[in-house]
């Protein structure tokens, strides 16, 4: 039992495994913790509490450690009566507390500006677009890359200039994208789809390309067409992995949002953050910065947890909720064809 | 010392030509019965570009006839399983040609079923659904009746409490057993076997070689079944064909004396153990075994001896 998890590739007890999860965010939140509430770390400015006999200090104002002892070293010079102060951050770092106090405000706040969008508004406006530029890339990227992972003729048609085109950086298209498409919304979910449309072919047809030969032709002997083929041998056996190919694809769909957001009329989360850096609201930043991620992870985490009860022919498929009205769903399906004739409506759905 | 025993143990069997009288008539009723299989002049020769031409097979020509049961078998690099693949129709052939009930063969199809030595069944289809699979998908039978054709089937593999079980629950042996109703279900001519039982521990080979022959006497169905293992070549053929390796040649065809039904208390009948000593000699000769000698020195004590 002795350090069982120094052993390469061995398994973790369910426990531990929620345990290092646990630790994995604890860990910074902890580190961010220490250089806030600790004075001796870090902490190289002084929040003034009483300017004494300075000229030119304030009650509240925050200045460079290195200048607040030079300026009491002059007052106790001219026998005057001392600065006092306490060792602060800078204004760009904000503590735990501020940025969790900032992330319940952010939604109750109302925008410094009436023009401004409120915090649930900038999020909405950015999810979007994440969401059109995602799902018009996965309607055709999904499909084209299963093409050219089954036929190597199409692969080899496609497949070179994509490799080509994936290196063109996607926000060196901003200022085209907004010629064509205007400054609104458009060329951002272009963006999106650059970013993720050229990527998500190659990854679909290299996993395409993984199923097991073996399969196809056991198939072939079982006489299925060469259509049959794609459709009832790749598809169903690779989806499993297109799915999984799709989660890490719509991550990296978040990294180009920032870019893809300042592009023509700067909207969304991206905007929201920056108006609030203007303010100098740090906290509010942080706290967006911390909503964009949380966002993103629970939608990885709502996806893993429907993966396992999509695809129930997997080792670690699970019954739940969604499982069981799929099931509800394919029962209800399947009670209605009997009366019309035999298997046929099956095949033509098929 | 071992080589003695081997050569009195020799003089003990018959020849592996003796056949009881039973055991010819049986012969002369299969080779009464049509032929299913007809491979003529067979070639097949991988090119790589920059090098020669490797042959796997050479002008292979054999038969087989209704109902047979043949194993093919060779030292490895005979191209055994290249000639179970171009009778699938898996791989083209470079010269010669397959018949099968006289129609050349062009092509994978759902007349000749195929068993693989790596598990094939559909991984996201229950056992059930990959029996149905070849009926709806290949044959277009309608679903309702390609259930109950393949629920038959699974009776006849004993799996019926398995059909809606995933492939990942099952046991190697039960996987194979599904994999063969799978073909069967298909209704096909012939059935293909490449090593399916290659990967199977040894007990549970034992067992799907006795399935196999319960299924073969009960079904019409063809068998042509490669493998490398000798007895389980002699106890489950009719005929056996053996091919010398680089080029794939066929060395012999032979017939198995040994009557049916086979059992496994056959396995130490003379026949039996005529038939796979001539095999032995055919495929591993005395003077490969004096090749195989390494030379390992002495690295313990004198008088530490094991054997």
């Amino acid at each position: 039992m002795r350090g069982s998890w120094t052993r390469p590739l061995a398994g973790l007890s369910p426990r531990a495994s929620g345990r290092f999860w646990a630790a994995s965010f604890l860990g910074p939140v902890v580190l961010w913790c220490a250089v806030s509430y600790l004075p001796f770390l870090w902490h190289p400015m002084v929040r003034v509490s009483d300017p004494g006999d300075s000229a030119w200090l304030t009650t509240g104002e925050l200045v460079d450690k290195a200048a607040f002892a030079s300026e009491n070293g002059d007052i106790v010079g001219r026998h005057g009566r001392a600065a006092a102060g306490r060792p602060a951050n800078p204004v760009f770092l904000p503590a735990p507390h501020e940025v969790a106090r900032a992330l319940v405000t952010g939604f109750t706040t109302p925008p410094a500006r009436p023009e401004e969008p409120w915090l649930h508004q900038a999020l909405w406006h950015s999810i979007q677009v994440i969401f059109w530029g995602f799902l018009f890339s996965s309607l055709i990227g999904v499909p084209l890359g299963i093409l050219c992972g089954a036929l190597p003729a199409v692969g080899r048609l496609t497949e070179p200039f994509i490799e080509f085109f994936r290196y063109l950086p996607a926000p060196a298209f901003g200022a085209l994208a907004v010629a064509v498409m205007g400054i609104e919304d458009a060329p951002k979910v272009a963006i999106i789809f650059i970013g993720t449309f050229f990527q998500q072919v190659l990854i679909i047809a290299n996993t395409t390309r993984r199923i097991d030969p073996a399969l196809l032709e056991a198939a072939e002997t079982l006489g299925a067409s060469r259509r049959a083929l794609i459709t009832k041998v790749v598809l169903p056996g690779i989806v499993v992995d297109v799915y999984t190919d799709m989660r890490v694809l719509l991550g990296w769909a978040w990294t180009y949002l920032i870019v893809a957001e300042l592009i023509g009329v700067s909207s969304g989360i991206t905007y929201f953050i920056n108006q609030q850096g203007k303010y100098r609201a740090y906290d509010r930043v942080f706290a967006s910065i911390i909503l964009i991620g949380l966002i993103g992870l629970g939608t990885d985490l709502v996806l893993a947890s429907l993966g396992r009860q999509l695809f129930p022919w997997m080792k670690t498929a699970r019954e739940g909720w969604f499982s069981k009205t799929l099931a509800r769903v394919r029962r209800g399906g399947r009670q209605a064809p009997p009366e019309s004739a035999g298997g046929a409506p099956e095949e033509a759905a098929a | 010392m071992s080589r003695e025993t081997n050569s009195v143990e020799a003089l003990a069997v018959p020849s592996y030509l003796d056949q009881t009288a039973e055991v010819s008539a049986r012969f002369e009723r299969i080779k009464q019965r049509p032929v299913i299989l007809d491979v003529a002049q067979l070639s097949k020769s991988f090119s790589s570009p920059g090098r020669p031409p490797t042959v796997a097979l050479d002008r292979v020509s054999f038969q087989v006839h209704r109902r047979e049961l043949m194993c093919v078998i060779g030292p490895s690099g005979c191209g055994k399983s290249t000639l179970a693949r171009l009778v699938a129709g898996l791989e083209p052939a470079t010269g010669g040609e397959m018949l099968l009930d006289g129609k050349p063969i062009h092509g994978p199809g759902p007349d000749r079923g195929m068993v693989f030595q790596s598990y094939t069944l559909f991984p996201w289809l229950t056992v059930l659904k990959n029996v149905m699979f070849g009926m709806e998908v290949g044959s277009g039978m309608s679903s309702g009746e390609a259930e109950r054709e393949a629920r038959m089937w699974l009776e006849v593999v004993g799996l019926t409490k398995f059909a809606a079980a995933y492939p990942h629950q099952l046991s190697g042996g039960m996987k194979q057993r599904a994999a063969i109703a799978r073909a069967l279900a298909n209704r096909p001519r012939m059935l293909l076997m490449d090593e399916p039982f290659g990967a199977l521990d040894a007990q549970t080979r034992c067992q799907m070689q006795s399935y196999l022959l319960q299924i073969w006497r009960q079904v019409d169905i063809t068998i042509l079944f490669i493998t490398h293992d000798l007895d389980e070549a002699v106890y489950l053929s009719d005929r056996i064909l053996i091919l010398d390796a680089h080029p794939g040649r066929v060395r012999e065809v032979m017939e198995v004396a040994v009557p049916r039904p086979r059992s496994a208390e056959q396995f130490l009948s003379p026949a039996f153990v005529a038939a796979r000593q001539h095999l032995e000699e055919l495929i591993h000769p005395r003077a490969a075994q004096a090749a195989d000698k390494l030379p390992v020195f002495r690295m313990t004590v004198v008088g530490d001896e094991v054997e």
